[in-house]
């Protein structure tokens, strides 16, 4: 597998306030060595291994129940691994997680937001707990929520939001410290399609200015346009990693994920469920 | 259909048990607590058969109203309404409203609460054994002061959730409701105090147990003793009363059932003006700063918080009730003290009403001196001011300033080393809450037992290191020492910061280590 990114168009109309800081050595922006979870005596993530080369899109696909949030939330420093270590640029997550998070932009799933605060204050405290000085906040909010299209939510509290919105808001959060990597937990769920293209611009954007981005998603044409790399998982096991292309080797991504998980039918469904 | 309902709701009791040893404790707990009360019930009423018919007409009367009352009051203080059968999960299902009422009842009525209840009613018979029409009647009676128990507790929750269309509104009279409610357990005792002393001075019991006969909650429990006693009209009338009661409620509880389902509570449009950032826009930009901006939006917006700021008006009022008004003796003038006691320990747990939205926290990679010490000050920003306001009030009311020193002393040393204990505590476990805006009257399966066990080991904990403080306090007020009172005052302030800052380093060291536990277990009751 290659880690040089695909050719990108250069950085565009990417906001200031989330540009990344330029990367300053070659290590991957994310290294997942062994890493292992069981809860009870079910194995939620069994040994996985995978490098994200910075600068990458990378896609990190499975079926429900296949490990991704769980990965995910031992590579961010949310869920102590039962074996394994995680790395962002060199940094190990769980020896030095203060150090490793203020690499990371996280966007989890399933998780609540402080949703009283209305969407800006919600921005505004990120931005103050990575202890960016105050007119800095100010501006990065106000630039957050203007690409989010929330300018005119600001004061409205996040849980009078739609879920769309709730989902914007908790980006412009992943984003405002300005994070070299920024780790989205299923991004594009319940976001309308005009949404998820400026939100898809600005990730391109990003990525270009040498930033990385790691996405999960259960759509394989979302990933297969937009990311250049991708991993299959399933059942905590990684089953193929690389780029796009070398993954999945001239058929759709579609069909060689089903090819690799498994588990297609092919019927009709049952008979009491026709209605002629 | 309501059989279905029935098994549905038994198995998920069953399953939950099963994966949550500790719901399964607290299970075990609630189940011996009623037996205990079955004991009681059976017995005492046993004897009461023995006794004088006019005796056992009034005592189970009083005790069919307690428990009517403590059906629809109970849910707040203890356990909260099983929603195990709430409506909305109901909904989708092919139901009409009365067919999901009746399943909400029965369920009601098969649960631990229920089927104590049942059984224990049971123990009226044991009372009218001597008298054959009473023992009738109550066949009748009985069961139905029973529904009417199960019936309020629902259309009084459904009433108090479905009032009014938008969130805060809801919100609001949910707070009011919770209030009246609280205080209602101090002004009941407040009127039996009274009541007590008025039968001494004259006035009869008897007079005001028949009083209580003809309102709805103790009707339906009055009437075999009528009968017994020959009054029929009376037992008639009551039964009246008491079908209309069943009746009413089932209306109202049906009109609030059907509006809630059809009609969700709908989004409101509050909102501030952009730039507006509240306490964000005041405290430091750094990680200590968002935290007790944030702390301090919690306290002074959220509902769940300011249920809790409900308790410090509520120790003096209580101090001042079981001293009869006393307000000259020392008592109340120490209630400042109680006050203290409540206050620094309301945040114990303070990690579980952020819920899984604790992972916006962890994201930062706070550390956890710069966690505890934010939220300790969000903390005591609101209640520092408050047993201030407190004390200075009942001093004032007492006309005692001399002592305002010691009760000064001894409340802010408590309220620093509830503090401190809380920065700790609050670094060691989550326990299940309501999420943000949920009916207060809602249950939070497990929550019980382990919350009262958390926080009567803080509690103990907290009396025990503010003894410097207090002892000097104690002294001062009860022993007429008031040099002690500035000792107190000294003590109290420079003890408690010591130890408030003792509890954000420790806390801090336990914080770094567990709070990716705290956040799996947040996660784990959120299904729940």
């Amino acid at each position: 597998m290659t880690d040089i990114p695909r050719d990108t168009p250069p950085p565009s109309n990417l906001p200031e306030a989330v540009a990344p800081p330029a990367p300053s050595d070659s290590l991957p922006a994310m290294q997942l060595a062994g890493l292992a979870k069981h809860f009870g005596q079910k194995v939620a993530v069994a040994g996985l291994d995978l490098t994200v080369p910075t600068g990458s899109f990378y896609g990190l696909v499975g079926p429900n129940g296949a490990g991704k949030t769980t990965t995910l939330s031992m590579a961010t420093g949310l869920l102590r691994p039962d074996a394994g270590t995680a790395r962002i640029h060199g940094v190990d997550v769980w020896t030095h997680p203060v150090e490793a998070k203020r690499l990371i932009g996280n966007l989890a799933d399933g998780v609540r937001l402080f949703d009283r605060l209305t969407g800006e204050q919600l921005v505004t405290y990120t931005g103050m707990m990575f202890g960016l000085s105050r007119d800095e906040v100010g501006t990065r909010t106000a630039d957050l929520l203007r690409i989010m299209d929330l300018t005119e939510a600001a004061g409205t509290p996040v849980v009078d939001y739609s879920a769309g919105m709730t989902k914007k808001v908790a980006l412009a959060c992943a984003l405002v410290h300005a994070p070299r990597l920024l780790v989205l937990d299923e991004p594009f769920e319940s976001v309308d399609p005009v949404s998820a293209a400026n939100i898809e611009d600005i990730l391109r954007g990003y990525t270009a200015s040498g930033g990385t981005v790691i996405v999960s998603s259960h759509s394989m044409d979302l990933v297969q346009r937009m990311c250049d790399h991708v991993a299959v998982i399933a059942q905590g096991r990684l089953l193929a990693s690389g780029t796009v292309d070398e993954v999945r080797g001239g058929q759709t991504l579609q069909d060689r994920f089903v090819e690799l998980v498994g588990g297609r039918h092919h019927a009709e469904g049952p008979q009491w469920l026709r209605q002629s | 259909m309501v059989a279905t309902v029935l098994r549905i709701r038994f198995r998920v009791l069953g399953n939950t048990l099963v994966r949550s040893p500790i719901q399964m404790v607290g299970f075990i707990f609630g189940v011996i607590g009623a037996l205990w009360m079955l004991l009681l019930a059976g017995v005492g009423l046993f004897f009461v058969g023995t006794l004088d018919l006019d005796i056992a007409r009034s005592v189970v009367t009083t005790a069919g109203a307690l428990l009517t009352l403590g059906w629809v009051v109970g849910p707040i203080f203890a356990a909260g309404l099983d929603t195990t059968l709430d409506p909305a999960k109901l909904a989708p299902f092919p139901m009409t409203t009365r067919q999901m009422m009746v399943a909400i009842t029965a369920g009601g009525l098969t649960g631990v609460p229920g089927i104590t209840t049942a059984v224990g009613s049971l123990a009226v018979f044991l009372v009218w054994a001597r008298y054959p029409v009473a023992a009738v009647a109550a066949l009748v009676c009985v069961p139905l002061g029973v529904v009417i128990c199960v019936v309020a507790s629902r259309a009084v929750a459904a009433l108090a959730a479905g009032i009014g269309g938008g969130r805060r509104t809801r919100e609001i009279i949910g707070l009011v409701g919770f209030v009246l409610v609280i205080f209602a357990s101090p002004i009941f005792v407040g009127i039996t105090g009274a009541v007590v002393s008025a039968s001494e001075q004259g006035v009869q019991l008897q007079a005001l147990v028949t009083g209580l006969s003809w309102t709805p909650i103790a009707a339906a429990w009055a009437v075999p003793g009528d009968l017994a006693a020959g009054a029929w009209i009376t037992g008639v009338l009551k039964l009246v009363i008491a079908a209309v009661t069943l009746a009413v409620l089932w209306w109202l509880w049906r009109r609030s059932l059907s509006a809630s389902v059809v009609g969700p509570p709908a989004r409101t449009a509050t909102r501030r003006r952009s730039g507006s950032l509240g306490w964000f826009g005041v405290m430091p930009s750094n990680p200590v700063g968002a935290t007790w901006a944030r702390s301090l939006t919690s306290w002074t917006r959220d509902f769940r918080y300011l249920r809790q700021l409900l308790l410090i008006p509520f120790a003096p009022v209580l101090v001042l009730i079981y001293s009869r008004g006393d307000i000259d003796g020392p008592f109340f003038a120490a209630s400042g003290l109680l006050v203290g006691f409540f206050a620094g320990i309301l945040a114990y747990t303070d990690v579980s009403y952020d819920g899984t939205a604790f992972a916006t926290v962890l994201q930062t990679g706070i550390r956890g001196r710069a966690d505890r010490l934010g939220r300790m000050l969000g903390s005591a920003t609101v209640s520092v001011p408050l047993v201030l306001l407190a004390d200075v009030v009942t001093i004032a009311i007492a006309g005692k300033w001399e002592l305002l020193p010691a009760v000064v002393g001894g409340s802010m040393g408590l309220t620093l080393v509830g503090l401190g204990v809380s920065a700790v505590s609050s670094a060691l476990l989550v326990v299940p809450t309501p999420a943000p805006g949920d009916s207060p009257f809602k249950r939070v399966p497990g929550s019980t037992f382990t919350m009262f066990l958390a926080f009567f080991l803080c509690w103990a904990l907290v009396a025990i290191l503010a003894l410097p403080a207090v002892i000097p306090a104690v002294l001062a007020i009860f022993a007429g020492a008031t040099g002690a009172g500035w000792v107190s005052l000294g003590i109290g302030l420079v003890w408690g910061a010591v130890v408030f800052a003792g509890g954000v380093l420790i806390g801090g060291t336990r914080f770094d280590a567990s709070a990716p536990r705290l956040l799996a277990q947040l996660r784990t009751f959120k299904g729940a």
